[in-house]
């Protein structure tokens, strides 16, 4: 019949585009593989968008034939929902500091064996044995770095203090992170407080200051700052600081970034093992590659960001190597702190948040 | 016959036990499971605090807890005003939708009117998040639109379009459109154009006539439009994120807050129940008006 | 006077007469409405299109980020065929979709056709049951499942994300077709089957081809619904299984780069030759001899 020849022939040439842009995801995901036998097993990674470059990843599964399969994450909490759910099958993730105690707690990741990690020599000791891991029993650091704030030195000046997100002057072009502990964190500073301050009547002191901030922000977003910053929508962009450092990189006589003086969050991504990884030898040998000298300073070169590798600096870039936004001194590391889980208080500290974007 | 209605029934239950299994097992299950989480509490690191005494739990009524907490004032407030935006975005996308689609009904040549109605349906096969993210390349500081308004020496400062309530309304009607425009022409394409013209012959202006006979012959169309497009204005959070600057909470940025970031699944769960007998409430109202009708039901 | 009795209300109407006898009008909008309400109607469609078209125009832009224009190319394109992510994005949400279409369509017909004509106990339910994935919020949906596949310990991956998108997208091809049926005449299929053909050949024959467009209505809905879906997605997929959605929210939060414009771009290609096709099948005559719709 004439409409089942129409119809056959429509599916065909459907299926045909279909398969045309299929057919280039399949080779794409082939190549690896390609060189080495299929018995080297997988990998699969779960970590931050922009945080791995890919040519690392196909080096390694070029040497060692594993098939490595990476997902990324924009929060922790992400991660924490993924891994609380018990069936995402993640070899590697990458929390944040405090959310790395909350995954011990709920027993979501293993102990780390030292021994099979030759390269562990590499790490810069400042960066090892913290509060949220002592030790470094369950965790090592990735990338580490400070959340302050990007602005627009050309049109401002040069800022030095967390006021400035509060001044009226700026209203309308200010941009704040949309995390609720690195919102408070930046005011808990301003008022001279710590970032994990449980005093109910200080977070309510520090929950009315930024209602009142509220009229002056443009938008709240963790993501794009950088670029919203670069693209002349705002003046003022809390951020993390080396998303930030590539955008004032680029307009170095335009941008600037700033840890007030008052001091931030000073934060560190760690890579840890789930506790139900089925790959775990693998694991280990990806994070042993990924420690060695020149493959980290690879990734650093590739996401501007701080890793805590020494070997690796001889191989970094100058420009990164030399940024005091990437690479801050200890006088400046000193003013910051970690962020830790402050368990309970949480709920108290989401009704503020509410509170204010309700405005 | 009596065997032939029962053979008739057997086919019907064969028809829908695909349709049963599915639903029953991935997705009445699933809400059922909720609902009982939406009775707990959250544990210390989110998760599930466990409860020791279940008999004490439930009769003193703590398992109640989330629900009260939710309608306080502060969650109220928020409710409100997600409630205003879906009936303004309602509104607006009625007001716009209606014109043209009598115009592809009852205007615009037979030939052209699958075209016209294919135009309409087209921008929603792309990706939403992308037409959000143009909108957003449109309104911005340096964006089109301001470059245009500068261009042309209407405005002399850049105008502060994006991150606002009508940067917001914007992106909703936007994406609502195509849901408003759709059932109204059906309900405009089976208009009698006989009935306006008696109308019109016995007096009545062109306005009445509007108003007293186009708008209750179409009434169908009108709610079924409404509907498609309430409903999911008011559990949308993905737009006042991108376009707002994610500086207001709705009832969706809550619940989806309670989920991914505060990690109090009961309180979200609950939340998430409440905003849901909401709806089946107007979707009750809807199902009386068109029994009162005797009309066809959406299903 | 003895007024007929099929016009009952002339009496309740005066008829002016003489200079205040108003002259009867079209129906017909004339000529200033007709301009007003064309107008208005393309204003409306200036609207819909502006921002797909600043999305094409885009992805052959030069410049990564901003409004600037910065010279054509179609570097972003060829770029895009490199980008293993998003190209996996892509294929992953092209099999979901597929085969999300075809499962729900059949199920969603077979649901519509005994919620037609079927008489059994269970129907007020199961239309109730059909209401629920459209009412309900998808970010409950999506918490949902996410719980249920851990209290079952399913992995979750692509098929976890197939199993999500048939159970909510089966109401939609219920409700389509279901519309379709509602304007069927029964009186065909009896006719049929007077004429000596089964149940089977009957419907295969007769009420098929009759509920099709139905059906490719229902199907293509499904398709664009599972292509881009984001919520419900963003919480059942595991591992490998990122679908385009997300990975286009997670470069959204982060910086876009035009090979995004690229990707829908062409995806948009690819959906208005689908619907160009279910034009075409739409509009062949339907059982032979019968009238062109």
């Amino acid at each position: 019949m004439n409409r089942t020849k129409t119809t056959l022939s429509a599916l065909l040439g459907a299926t045909v585009l279909v398969a045309g842009l299929a057919g280039c995801a399949r080779k794409a995901d082939d190549a690896p593989a390609a060189t080495q036998a299929k018995d080297a097993g997988k990998l699969n990674i779960y970590i931050w968008s922009a945080y791995l470059p890919k040519e690392v990843i196909d080096k390694f599964s070029a040497q060692t034939g594993i098939q490595v399969n990476f997902d990324v994450y924009d929060s922790n909490e992400a991660l924490l929902e993924k891994l609380q759910s018990g069936v995402a099958d993640y070899d590697l993730v990458v929390p944040s500091d405090y959310m790395v105690k909350i995954l011990v707690a709920e027993k979501l990741i293993q102990p780390i064996d030292h021994a099979k990690l030759p390269n562990i020599a590499n790490l810069d000791p400042r960066f090892l044995d913290k509060k949220f891991d002592p030790k470094n029993q369950y965790s090592l650091p990735y990338f580490w770095g400070t959340t302050g704030f990007g602005y627009n030195k050309a049109k401002l000046g040069t800022l030095d203090s967390w006021q400035a997100i509060f001044d009226p002057k700026n209203k309308g072009r200010i941009l704040m992170l949309d995390d609720m502990r690195e919102v408070f964190g930046a005011t808990l500073k301003s008022m001279g407080k710590s970032l994990n301050e449980t005093d109910p009547a200080v977070l309510k002191q520090a929950a009315d200051l930024l209602k009142k901030q509220k009229k002056l922000v443009a938008t709240y977003n963790s993501g794009d700052f950088a670029n919203i910053l670069a693209a002349g929508d705002v003046d003022i962009a809390h951020g993390y600081n080396g998303q930030l450092a590539e955008v004032v990189a680029k307009e170095p006589e335009k941008l600037a970034y700033v840890v007030p003086k008052e001091g931030a969050t000073l934060w560190m991504d760690n890579v840890c093992l789930p506790a139900k990884a089925r790959n775990v030898e693998n694991a280990y040998k990806f994070l042993n590659y990924i420690m060695e000298a020149e493959v980290n300073a690879e990734i650093v070169n590739g996401v501007s960001y701080a890793s805590a590798n020494v070997p690796a600096k001889k191989f970094i870039s100058p420009e990164i190597l030399n940024d005091p936004s990437i690479y801050p001194s200890d006088e400046v590391i000193g003013r910051c702190e970690f962020l830790e889980d402050i368990g309970d208080t949480t709920t108290l500290l989401d009704e503020y948040w509410t509170e204010i974007k309700a405005q | 016959m009596p065997e032939e209605n029962r053979r008739r029934g057997v086919i019907a239950y064969l028809q829908v036990l695909p349709t049963w299994m599915v639903l029953g097992i991935f997705f009445v299950l699933p809400l059922v499971i909720m609902l009982v989480i939406s009775f707990g509490q959250r544990g210390t690191y989110g998760g599930l605090k466990p409860i020791e005494d279940l008999w004490a739990y439930v009769s003193a009524g703590g398992f109640l807890a989330n629900y009260r907490r939710s309608i306080e004032p502060l969650y109220l407030s928020i409710y409100w005003r997600s409630l205003w935006m879906a009936v303004v975005t309602t509104l607006l996308c009625l007001v716009v939708s209606y014109p043209i689609a009598y115009y592809i009904a009852v205007v615009a040549p037979a030939r052209f009117k699958n075209l016209l109605l294919g135009l309409v349906v087209i921008p929603f096969w792309t990706s939403f998040l992308i037409r959000t993210y143009a909108w957003m390349l449109i309104l911005r500081t340096e964006g089109l639109l301001n470059s245009v308004l500068l261009g042309a020496g209407v405005t002399d400062q850049p105008l502060n379009l994006l991150y606002t309530d009508f940067a917001v309304m914007i992106g909703l009607v936007y994406g609502e459109l195509p849901f408003m425009i759709l059932p109204l022409y059906a309900s405009l394409e089976k208009l009698d154009l006989g009935l306006l013209e008696a109308s019109l012959d016995l007096g009545a202006n062109k306005v009445a006539t509007f108003f007293r006979v186009t708008v209750p012959l179409t009434m169908p169309g009108i709610v079924a439009g409404i509907i498609l497009v309430f409903i999911p204005s008011i559990g949308q959070f993905v737009v006042s994120d991108l376009l707002g600057g994610a500086k207001s909470i709705l009832a969706g940025n809550l619940i989806q807050n309670q989920f991914a970031i505060a990690r109090n699944k009961p309180f979200g769960a609950a939340i998430a129940f409440e905003l849901t007998a909401v709806v089946l409430v107007l979707l009750f109202a809807y199902a009386m008006y068109t029994k009162r009708k005797g009309q066809e039901v959406l299903l | 006077m003895n007024l007929p009795a099929e016009s009952p209300r002339v009496d309740l109407v005066p008829r002016p007469v003489g200079r205040l006898a108003p002259v009867p009008r079209p129906a017909r909008p004339v000529s200033w409405e007709r301009r007003l309400l064309a107008t208005h109607s393309l204003l409306v469609y200036l609207f819909l299109y502006v921002p797909i078209v600043i999305l094409i125009l885009y992805s052959f832009n030069r410049s990564k980020q901003t409004a600037a224009w910065e010279g054509f190319t179609f570097n972003w394109y060829l770029r895009l065929f490199h980008n293993d992510l998003i190209l996996r994005a892509v294929k992953n949400s092209l099999v979901v979709a597929t085969i999300t279409t075809v499962l729900a369509t059949i199920i969603g017909t077979l649901a519509a056709l005994a919620l037609a004509r079927g008489k059994f106990r269970g129907k007020g339910s199961t239309q109730a049951a059909l209401y629920m994935p459209i009412i309900i919020p998808e970010i409950v949906i999506g918490a949902a499942l996410v719980t249920f596949f851990g209290v079952v310990e399913m992995r979750l991956g692509l098929t976890t994300v197939v199993i999500a998108h048939v159970a909510f997208c089966i109401s939609y091809v219920a409700i389509v077709v279901r519309a379709r049926l509602a304007g069927f005449d029964r009186s065909l299929e009896e006719a049929a089957n007077d004429l000596g053909a089964g149940p089977w050949d009957t419907f295969r024959r007769v009420t098929l081809p009759i509920i099709l467009p139905g059906i490719v209505a229902g199907a293509l809905l499904v398709f664009t619904i599972s292509i881009d879906d984001y919520v419900i997605t963003s919480f059942v997929a595991g591992v490998g299984a990122t679908t385009l959605p997300i990975q286009i929210y997670s470069m959204l939060k982060v910086g876009v780069t035009p090979e995004v414009n690229a990707v829908s771009t062409l995806l948009l290609l690819l959906t208005v030759v689908l619907i160009a096709i279910a034009q075409r099948v739409q509009q062949e005559p339907t059982p032979k001899g019968g009238t062109k719709k």
